[in-house]
């Protein structure tokens, strides 16, 4: 009598599952687990960077399998555009026109405006008295300024670029990052010596906007956050400054909102202000910086605002999870290396090669679905580490059982 | 059944009142575009949200970006006048799957050959290493202004250094050459004359344009739409200059020659065409026949 299909599935999976458990527990396999733990720590530990000529490497560097959701699985595609900001695109308008921007904006009742621009230097004197004259006038404007952090240990702090000393609040733009990787972290604050405290350009927003989001923003003191980044330029509503000088707009795109005046160019070769960010098309390689930084800015308001912080799984988690799975990953390739040596090296290149599929998708999928952060990097670190600490752990344990007597599935040259 | 019958027209009220629930913010605009709500006239604001009732008018060389129940993004750049309930299907914002794109993404690279600049010339070599100045993006072929055309099948062709898709062709009057009275869009380099012969008068000349679609070019060639009659006058006077023996199959090379130079090239590639079938085994009416049908595109 033929079994049923379901049946013949069920047998199956059993015996991929003894090829996983059939040497689990032994004694072999924890111990070269261990091993293999052991052999990355010590690597890590290299005071050397031995990467300085592996280009794989250094191109890489600022790669997370998470720019993949952006970049090629179209994360961020379906979002709705935020409707508690607007971006006025000051584009390259000089101090004079910048005032009059300003004072059109105030004049249609915005909740807060946030004007994204730093004055290193006096200018002309009549644009200046103007834009100094609409700086001051507007209580619910937030300029920009820029932190210096000097003494030994960066923590004395002086601003810059606040030429204009007469706004009702300031708020850091610096983004303590390098400038050439990608932008996914912020500081929402920063603290100096003396224990005070500055709130970044993003945090001063959310303050007046937002008292409540902010006194959750508020208990991220000291911590940098990572930026989930959901909407490009077009989700958010951009009025030209020509249209908002002519009248040539609706006074509720405005009314009651975020105005962030920032610079917005939507050409590609313009990279005035543009940061690489992971919803760059282009997650690996050379490229060009995707966002202006007006948009970062606003993604981050608009993850306070809707609480949609990114969780970042503890690394004690990351490691316990790397754990089980060498463990597991151990056990079958001992169980190939022994009973089935001949297709050994095949098959563990090709679970090796699955695993990277399976780990960048699990990584991606809780990112998407639910979030989280959940870095599977050393998940496949140990996988890839596996099959070549299996020939020095056979070494060591043969070694061992002639030395000590130690008992071993491994037999000398048993290949 | 009656279950069944409240359930179906349960569905499609709850289909109708989704259309009609649409709602469109004006994202962004340039030139004259105007929208019109309740039978009143406005000028297009930034931030103007609209219901699927209104009606939008774009104004020659203007464009109006809406943004569909605040997620959907579609652009207009065609003169008109538009309803919004007919930009239902433009509303709806794709689930995106990220599992499924995943494995979509796995699988085209895995089954993606790996191109290199020197094994496909032909898609590594608009790299350019220039800058533009006012140079559109179509190349259109000097012999194909003017064009005389009294019949037959024959393409306008162009050349496009984007890699765009989509072209749009613009016919004009030579009364006004400003605003075309005609105009399509299509997916291949080339349209074919017969498409819209309809929409011209004989005798008349006229003004032809391609693009990549969304762009402009203001680079016009000329169409003269030739009456019958002209045609027939020019067809005389050339057979009149024939020599006393002459083979049909020369007398039609000669033709198509000398069309081809007055620039009846619809009309010559008939001639050609008759060259090579009325002498099949001469190898100069065959390679001209196929060097015509390369330079103008005709499969």
């Amino acid at each position: 009598m033929k079994k049923p299909l379901h049946k013949h599935i069920g047998q199956g999976a059993k015996r991929v599952g003894r090829h996983f458990t059939k040497y689990l527990y032994e004694r072999d396999t924890i111990f070269a687990t261990v091993w293999v733990f052991i052999f990355i720590v010590g690597l890590s530990n290299i005071p050397l960077n031995l990467y300085v000529l592996n280009p794989l490497k250094m191109g890489l560097k600022d790669f997370d399998y998470t720019d993949l959701a952006y970049a090629e699985l179209k994360k961020g595609k379906d979002s709705k555009i935020d409707s508690n900001i607007v971006i006025i695109n000051i584009g390259h308008a000089d101090r004079e026109l910048l005032s009059m921007i300003i004072d059109k904006t105030a004049e249609n009742n915005p909740k807060v405006m946030a004007l994204d621009a730093v004055f290193y230097e006096p200018g002309d004197s009549q644009p200046d008295s103007l834009l100094s004259a609409s700086i001051g006038k507007h209580k619910n404007l937030i300029a920009a300024t820029k932190l210096i952090l000097s003494g030994k240990d960066g923590d004395t702090i002086s601003t810059s670029g606040d030429y204009f000393k007469n706004a009702a609040t300031y708020g850091y733009v610096n983004f303590f990052s390098d400038e050439l990787a990608s932008l996914r972290y912020y500081d929402p604050f920063m603290k100096d010596y003396k224990g005070t405290t500055y709130n970044s350009f993003t945090s001063a927003i959310i303050q007046a906007y937002d008292p409540a989001a902010f006194k959750k923003i508020k208990k991220k003191e000291g911590k940098q956050v990572q930026i989930n980044y959901e909407r490009t330029v077009d989700k958010y509503q951009v009025i030209e400054y020509e249209n908002l000088l002519t009248g040539s707009f609706e006074r509720k795109a405005i009314e009651g909102k975020i105005a962030l005046l920032g610079y917005i160019n939507r050409d590609p070769s313009d990279i005035l202000d543009k940061k690489f960010t992971p919803m760059n098309e282009r997650f690996a390689g050379k490229s060009r910086p995707d966002m202006n930084g007006i948009v970062a800015h606003a993604n981050i308001i608009s993850m306070v605002l809707g609480k949609n912080y990114i969780k970042k799984v503890p690394s004690w988690v990351n490691l316990l999870i790397s754990i089980v799975v060498c463990w597991l990953f151990m056990s079958f390739f001992i169980r190939y290396y022994l009973e089935n040596h001949i297709w050994f090296h095949l098959v563990a290149k090709v679970i090796q090669v699955a695993a990277v599929l399976l780990f960048a998708y699990l990584g991606i999928f809780c990112f998407d679905e639910f979030n989280i952060k959940l870095d599977m990097k050393l998940s496949l670190i140990v996988i890839i580490m596996a099959v070549d600490v299996i020939y020095f752990y056979e070494a060591w344990a043969v070694w061992m059982h002639k030395k000590f007597h130690y008992h071993t599935i491994f037999k000398p040259h048993h290949h | 059944m009656k279950k069944l019958n409240f359930l179906i027209v349960l569905s499609v009220l709850g289909f109708a009142a989704r259309a009609q629930n649409s709602s469109f913010l004006l994202y962004s605009f340039k030139g004259n575009v105007s929208v019109v709500e309740n039978n009143i006239e406005s000028k297009a604001k930034v931030g103007k949200t609209m219901n699927s009732a209104a009606t939008i008018k774009v104004g020659p060389s203007s464009v109006v970006t809406l943004i569909c129940n605040e997620a959907a993004m579609f652009t207009l750049t065609k003169a008109g006048t538009y309803k919004l309930n007919q930009f239902g299907d433009s509303c709806k914002v794709s689930s995106n799957s990220v599992s499924a794109n995943y494995v979509k993404y796995v699988w085209a690279q895995m089954t993606k050959p790996s191109g290199s600049a020197g094994s496909n010339r032909k898609a590594y070599m608009n790299n350019v290493g220039a800058v533009t100045r006012g140079v559109n993006n179509i190349w259109i072929d000097p012999r194909l202004d003017t064009v005389n055309y009294s019949g037959g099948e024959f393409p306008l062709s162009w050349k496009s250094y984007a890699d765009a898709k989509e072209f749009d062709f613009f016919l004009y009057n030579s009364s006004n050459i400003a605003e075309p009275f005609y105009s399509t869009t299509v997916t291949k380099l080339k349209i074919s004359i017969p498409a819209f012969t309809s929409r011209m008068k004989p005798g008349e000349t006229y003004y032809w344009v391609a693009a990549v679609k969304g762009e402009e070019n203001d680079e016009r060639k000329v169409l003269n739409y030739v009456t019958k009659e002209t045609f027939n006058t020019i067809l005389d006077s050339i057979l009149k200059q024939g020599a006393q023996f002459e083979a049909p199959a020369e007398q039609a090379y000669r033709i198509a020659f000398m069309l081809e130079d007055a620039h009846y090239l619809s009309e010559a590639y008939q001639y050609y065409s008759k060259a090579a079938t009325l002498d099949s085994g001469n190898a100069l009416y065959r390679s001209t026949l196929m060097s015509f049908k390369k330079d103008y595109e005709i499969k």
